[in-house]
């Protein structure tokens, strides 16, 4: 009897060890993660705005069915990002993912910027040249280090109203998000 | 044949342990990773750069689109106050302040994150958008059968649901101490 709790003890202490294997190997696997999200939609160089949110509809990325979503894939391989625009009225905010699907930068409306939008997102290398001023940027831009080259940007934007909404829709699809060429 | 069923039923432990621990930790963090209040619980690394090593599963295993620190923190709740399951069959009355924030959002989901208000019109409720009581306080039904007041109309079918409140731009888990994590409680009452 004494063995057999044993056995049972050993196998508490297993299931530990694979638990703790679980959580830190499942985000190298993950297939399904935000990043392989926005891999999939066309939205390299690209503001892409999503679909509303209607009741029984799938909802994998758990949106929020009262904000209008913007999303944008860029490489900053070759050259730093831009994302840049005016915003609509009300609250929004825009946050930058790196290929991990970590936040790496995030603001709001409230940060003082008003409704203009004006980001300029650099690999570290990038960032480098921009501390030594070899690389050219205009006033005023808001400056996000990455720590990959390969990065998302979400922007969210709350009308005011429903009625409202095909204007945030517009607003945020003319936002450019492109590499600095 | 003693040793291989002791073997066997070691390694039925160490399975069960290991993958229902693990499933268990990332439903809603209820073992370590998240931050609660009552029924609502919430990730508060979720936002960050370097998240813990849950989180980082959290994310991963659900994929969701998750807010940024600024931007601001999303609560679910899947048991009312009193440690209940959520019931669309049920009515239930949320009541109290909430944390300061520049506004919130409430809906109803299924427990895959599926939508289920009645109407394709009032799919959420917005915090600029209700009634307040006495000191600002939210009061708000959630039934599938009409409610005065501030209404959440969910559909008739019934069965296990959510409740999501995000809040924006709010201040909880920075560590400046600015925001207080108060939340309002989640009261059953009559079911169908």
């Amino acid at each position: 009897m004494r063995r057999t709790i044993l056995y049972l003890l050993a196998g508490l202490v297993l299931g530990g060890i694979i638990h703790i294997a679980v959580i830190l190997i499942l985000p190298q696997f993950a297939s399904r993660d935000i990043w392989n999200r926005v891999m999939a939609m066309d939205a390299l160089e690209d503001m892409v705005v999503l679909a509303p949110i209607a009741p029984g509809e799938d909802n994998p990325m758990q949106l929020d069915p009262a904000l209008v979503y913007g999303l944008c894939r860029l490489s900053l391989a070759e050259a730093p990002g831009l994302v840049n625009g005016t915003m609509p009225f009300g609250f929004w905010s825009v946050a930058v993912y790196n290929n991990q699907g970590h936040v790496i930068y995030s603001t709001t409306n409230r940060s003082g910027s008003g409704r203009a939008i004006d980001m300029g997102i650099f690999n570290q290398a990038q960032t480098r040249l921009l501390a030594e001023q070899r690389i050219e940027i205009g006033d005023g831009l808001m400056i996000v280090e990455a720590d990959s080259d390969d990065i998302f940007v979400a922007m969210r934007a709350a009308p005011p109203h429903e009625a409202m909404r095909a204007g945030f829709v517009e607003a945020l699809d003319a936002i450019r998000c492109l590499n600095i060429r | 044949m003693l040793l291989i069923l002791r073997l066997l039923g070691m390694f039925a432990v160490a399975l069960a342990v290991g993958f229902g621990l693990s499933s268990y930790a990332l439903t809603d963090g209820r073992l370590l990773g998240a931050a609660r209040s009552g029924p609502w619980a919430a990730w508060p690394e979720v936002g960050e750069i370097d998240p813990d090593p849950y989180t980082r599963a959290y994310l991963s295993r659900t994929g969701i689109l998750q807010l940024g620190l600024a931007e601001g923190v999303r609560f679910v709740a899947s048991e009312d106050s009193a440690g209940a399951p959520l019931d669309a069959a049920c009515r239930y009355r949320i009541y109290g302040q909430t944390p300061a924030a520049a506004f919130w959002t409430l809906e109803a989901t299924d427990l895959a994150g599926r939508n289920i208000a009645a109407s394709p019109d009032l799919s959420y409720l917005h915090s600029e958008r209700i009634a307040r009581g006495p000191g600002g306080v939210a009061d708000i039904a959630v039934a599938a059968d009409l409610a005065p007041g501030n209404w959440l109309e969910i559909a008739p079918e019934g069965g296990p649901f959510q409740l999501v409140l995000t809040l924006y731009d709010v201040v909880l888990f920075s560590g400046t101490g600015a925001g207080t994590l108060e939340m309002p409680t989640i009261l059953g009452g009559d079911c169908a």
